[in-house]
């Protein structure tokens, strides 16, 4: 392989590049998914190519191809240089990275079992049986089931004209169910576990996969499920609301991971995703959540999703604090990104998608970081209040402020204790209004969750990330915005 | 990108022969070889450049009605022999597809749209220069506008692609196709507020884009943003210009019309066929022949032709989009809509056309009393697919119409509303705009109720 990087970076030399790096990566992926009893999906992907970034006249050029031949380097290097000379002719200051050591390493994900072991027949196995008892729970009422498994292991090499030369094995896996119930006369309800999206996802072996125990947990789903078509709606109110892991994940990745993302800040996706309210100057100066709230990138977190030893430009994996006690104090960042504010260093944080793709400032393990309850105190602590769970729909706006959630199912609390079912569930509000109402997070039911479902770029990348987080209590929160919105029309 | 039938061909022909040598029944084949560069702007410079080439082969096996597949992105034989013996051997272990009953049977495509009918021989030749002096052109068109323009942002891009369909049972589909894009997000500052404009071309010719045309009215949109207020949430009139329109259709085409999604009982328009929903000024249709249509394709991720479908006709929903296992289990025939994503699949229509009025945007404005129009919306999603409620965002320009009169720009809207209720009644249906800013032809529209659920302020 060595063979290949220096050639390609010996032609962008050649050609006048500054600097360069290429990422030749193979990405193996198997994707099994059983719907009422009948295998919908069993595929299983494998791509191979590589990229090619480079600085020259100022400007970054890429250019990426599936044939890994010395004779396609070659003619990608030179077709990534004149890109970067393009692109240098409209800038008004040249590219410059914060320094980053180069290193010659390599780091595979610690896993027990490789799923790519595992035979399919096992997986698809125990994906029937779990698919058929979520329906043999109620025949009736269960009209839909689900059942999912995912692998993925891509293994990368990366080298760069500094010297640096890694290689790294990055393996996940994950899965889960789900159901859907209808009764006479009332909509349709699903109920996921162990969270929507087809599952939950982390950088560990196929052990991960069996610990979930989809089996043991389908009858409790499809119970859930079959409540909820005959629960009451999700009131309209302003009130307390607590939201566990499965919904407080995506709650962190939209109005916490995305604004911190440098290059969105700086305007990167300002056509696109949009930018952030979370602009250089409020850093060190925004309260974006009350004093209980502490948030951190974490791609050294075991486990996680978002979990690897290098990023896509050979930034050592590390932790940055981003949110501390509620003020903001620092983003996510790569080395260009990192140089334009004047930071001393990146903070690992560029990833690529596929190897044809420009690595992108993505997220790693974006976590709330547990605090100093019981999620059972919590709830014991609770007059009144919901507690919601599992993501159904999500909404946020350009700048990261005005977001609005559905979530599968809800719980009344009532006098410290968990109550009726509700359905629909549905919450709005502004990030550091609603960030600033919270006053407890608990570290029993910590955990990092995954979801290899996140969008972004042009041409668009899909990135597997994780938040570590427990169960968060948050106060005046508007919650039953869906009822709000269509009670007058008749629509429930 | 030299386009080679031949080649697509031979490895089509050399994947049917190993399925059939490892023991498949039937099998179906996909190649797809595309070549791709998209220069991305920001803060008025070229911030992102990037070129992109891919060779994938896509290959379905069954054994009688066992399913397995592989997706690679592999050149060889040796590598794509491994895939298709991986194929076949999952199928194997795979268990029946009850719903499964063949492959389509050898079809045959209209000769209304020729080959060279779908490709522009100016996108094959696009240089990374060409598209530096595309970006150049649009920040210097913006800036002339005026000078608290702050920023330019967006992407001048340019795809070609061949794809060709093998099955077993005689079917081959070959097509190709060119695209070309520009969008642009425009920012203005003015000492006190930043506002933004949005606008976007779409062409098959990647020279014809109209940079200029684009950059101006996107600068235009934020230079007439500055003094945004807010204003309560409610029911208001709205003028949706057309690209706002197209943010819907994406999501009622696709929890409305797929028959997957009915299948699932997502779809709000559930035992709704044949019934009037909408208000008898919408009129809905796919139909991939409209030499209007800038990127089509004349078959589907089958190989299944594709013909004109009707789904609302005068408010009435006419049609679902299928495929040919969700027909199988309709017991209909496909309607030539599948799309394929890494080996999953469903069916969902790709070139849709919505009826256009007589009205335009000026005669629109001036017959709201109290409304708003929108340029387009952000961050849509579905809040309740079975009724049709969807939520949103404004972005990139919207204002507030009192009495016929635009008054002021708003900041950030949200709505939360049902398309059932908000598409019942519509006021005026306009003519198409010169700007193709959305890959369906759509015009714009007033509509008489639209619940706005709240803003950036709460």
């Amino acid at each position: 392989m060595r063979d290949l990087t220096e050639k390609a970076l010996e032609v962008c030399s050649k050609e006048g590049a500054t600097y360069a790096d290429i990422r030749i990566v193979t990405i193996k992926d198997e994707d099994i998914s059983i719907k009422n009893g009948t295998i919908q999906t069993l595929n299983i992907a494998n791509i191979k190519g590589f990229g090619i970034r480079t600085i020259s006249n100022g400007g970054l050029g890429f250019a990426g191809s599936y044939d890994v031949s010395a004779k396609e380097i070659g003619r990608m290097a030179k077709l990534a240089v004149r890109i970067a000379k393009a692109s240098g002719a409209t800038r008004k200051k040249p590219i410059v990275f914060v320094d980053e050591k180069p290193v010659e390493d390599s780091y595979k994900t610690p896993i027990k079992k490789d799923p790519f072991s595992i035979p399919s027949e096992e997986k698809i196995e125990l994906l029937m049986e779990a698919d058929k008892r979520l329906r043999a729970y109620n025949p009736d009422e269960i009209k839909m089931s689900r059942a999912d498994y995912r692998g993925h292991q891509e293994d990368k090499v990366f080298a760069s004209s500094e010297g640096a030369y890694i290689t790294q094995q990055i393996t996940f896996c994950g899965g889960g169910i789900s159901c859907t119930a209808i009764t006479q006369g009332e909509p349709p309800q699903t109920r996921s576990f162990p969270g929507s999206f087809r599952g939950n996802f982390s950088t560990k072996g196929y052990d991960y996969f069996e610990s979930l125990k989809l089996l043991e947990n389908a009858d409790k789903t499809a119970d859930e499920a079959i409540a909820l078509t005959g629960a009451k709606h999700c009131p309209t109110e302003k009130t307390v609301l607590l939201l566990d892991g499965h919904q407080l994940m995506l709650q962190i990745h939209e109005s916490c991971g995305h604004p911190t993302e440098l290059d969105r800040v700086l305007g990167t996706e300002a056509a696109f995703a949009g930018t952030s309210f979370m602009t250089p100057e409020k850093l060190g100066k925004l309260m974006y959540g009350s004093e209980h709230v502490n948030m951190t990138s974490d791609c050294t977190l075991p486990g996680g999703l978002g979990t690897y030893g290098y990023d896509d430009e050979g930034v050592k994996a590390k932790r940055v604090d981003l949110v501390k006690n509620g003020l903001f104090v620092g983003y996510q960042s790569s080395r260009e990104t990192a140089a334009i504010i004047g930071l001393k260093e990146s903070s690992a944080g560029m990833r690529a998608d596929n190897p044809q793709k420009l690595p992108l400032v993505r997220m790693t393990n974006i976590n709330l970081e547990p605090g100093d309850w019981k999620r059972d105190e919590i709830i014991a602590d609770t007059k009144k209040g919901i507690l919601m769970s599992t993501n159904k729909s999500w909404s946020i706006d350009d700048k990261r402020l005005n977001f609005q959630f559905g979530t599968e199912i809800a719980w009344e609390i009532v006098d410290g204790e968990i109550g009726q079912i509700l359905k629909n569930p549905t919450y709005t509000g502004i990030t550091p209004e609603f960030w600033g109402g919270m006053d407890a997070h608990s570290k029993d039911d910590w955990k990092v969750l995954g979801t290899p479902n996140c969008g972004k770029g042009q041409p668009g990348q899909v990135m597997y990330v994780g938040h570590g987080c427990g169960t968060a209590r948050f106060n005046n929160v508007r919650v039953g915005v869906m009822q709000e919105a269509t009670s007058t029309i008749g629509v429930q | 990108m030299v386009f080679n039938k031949d080649l697509l061909l031979e490895k089509a022909h050399f994947v049917l022969k190993q399925a059939d040598k490892f023991g498949a029944t039937q099998t179906e084949v996909t190649i797809t070889s595309t070549t791709g560069a998209l220069t991305r702007l920001a803060n008025s410079i070229i911030d992102q450049n990037v070129a992109e080439r891919h060779f994938r082969v896509s290959t379905i096996a069954y054994v009688g009605s066992q399913k397995g597949s592989t997706t690679v992105e592999v050149f060889d034989n040796e590598s794509i022999t491994s895939a298709v013996e991986t194929a076949v051997k999952i199928a194997k272990i795979s268990p029946e597809n009850k719903d499964f009953k063949s492959l389509p049977e050898k079809q045959s495509y209209s000769d209304k749209v020729s080959l060279a009918d779908l490709v522009s021989k100016n996108t094959i030749e696009a240089t990374p220069e060409q598209r530096a002096d595309f970006a150049k052109l649009a920040i210097v068109s913006a800036q002339a506008i005026d000078k608290r323009i702050k920023a330019v942002a967006g992407a001048v891009s340019h795809t070609t692609a061949e794809r060709i369909i093998l099955n077993n049972l005689g079917l081959e589909a070959y097509d190709r196709g060119t695209y070309g894009n520009i969008n642009l997000t425009v920012l203005a500052e003015d000492g006190t507020e930043e506002t933004a404009g949005w606008s976007a071309d779409n062409r098959k010719d990647f020279s014809k884009l109209d940079i200029q045309t684009v950059a101006e009215k996107a600068a235009r949109k934020a230079v007439d943003g500055f003094g945004m207020k807010f204003i309560d949430p409610g029911e208001y009139e709205v003028v949706l210009e057309p690209a706002a329109v197209a943010g819907f259709l994406f999501f009622i085409n696709y929890f409305g019309f797929s028959a997957q999604s009915y299948q699932d009982y997502i779809s709000f328009l559930r035992d709704k066929i044949g019934t009037k929903v909408f208000s008898e000024k919408l009129t809905l249709w796919d139909d991939a022949y409209d030499p209007r249509l800038e990127n089509r394709e004349i078959f589907d991720g089958e190989g299944v032709p594709k013909s004109k479908l009707e789904m609302i006709k005068d408010g009435v929903v006419k049609n679902l989009t299928y495929d040919t296992l969700t027909a199988s289990k309709d017991s209909v025939q496909s309607t030539g809509h599948n799309a394929k994503f890494y080996g999953r699949s469903l069916p969902i229509a790709q070139h849709l056309l919505v009826g256009e009025g007589d009205s335009n945007l000026d005669e629109m404005i001036a017959e709201t009393k109290n409304g708003i129009l929108v340029t387009h919306f952000h961050y849509q999603n579905a809040v309740n697919p079975t009724k049709g409620v969807f939520t949103g965002l404004t972005r990139d320009g919207a204002w507030y119409i009192k009495n016929g009169e635009i008054q002021f720009p708003l900041k950030t809207l949200r709505y939360t509303d049902a398309a059932p209720r908000f598409l019942a009644e519509i006021d005026l249906v306009g003519k198409y705009m010169d700007l193709n800013d959305a890959r369906a032809l759509v015009p714009p529209m007033k509509l008489p109720s639209f619940k706005i659920s709240g803003s950036s302020k709460e």
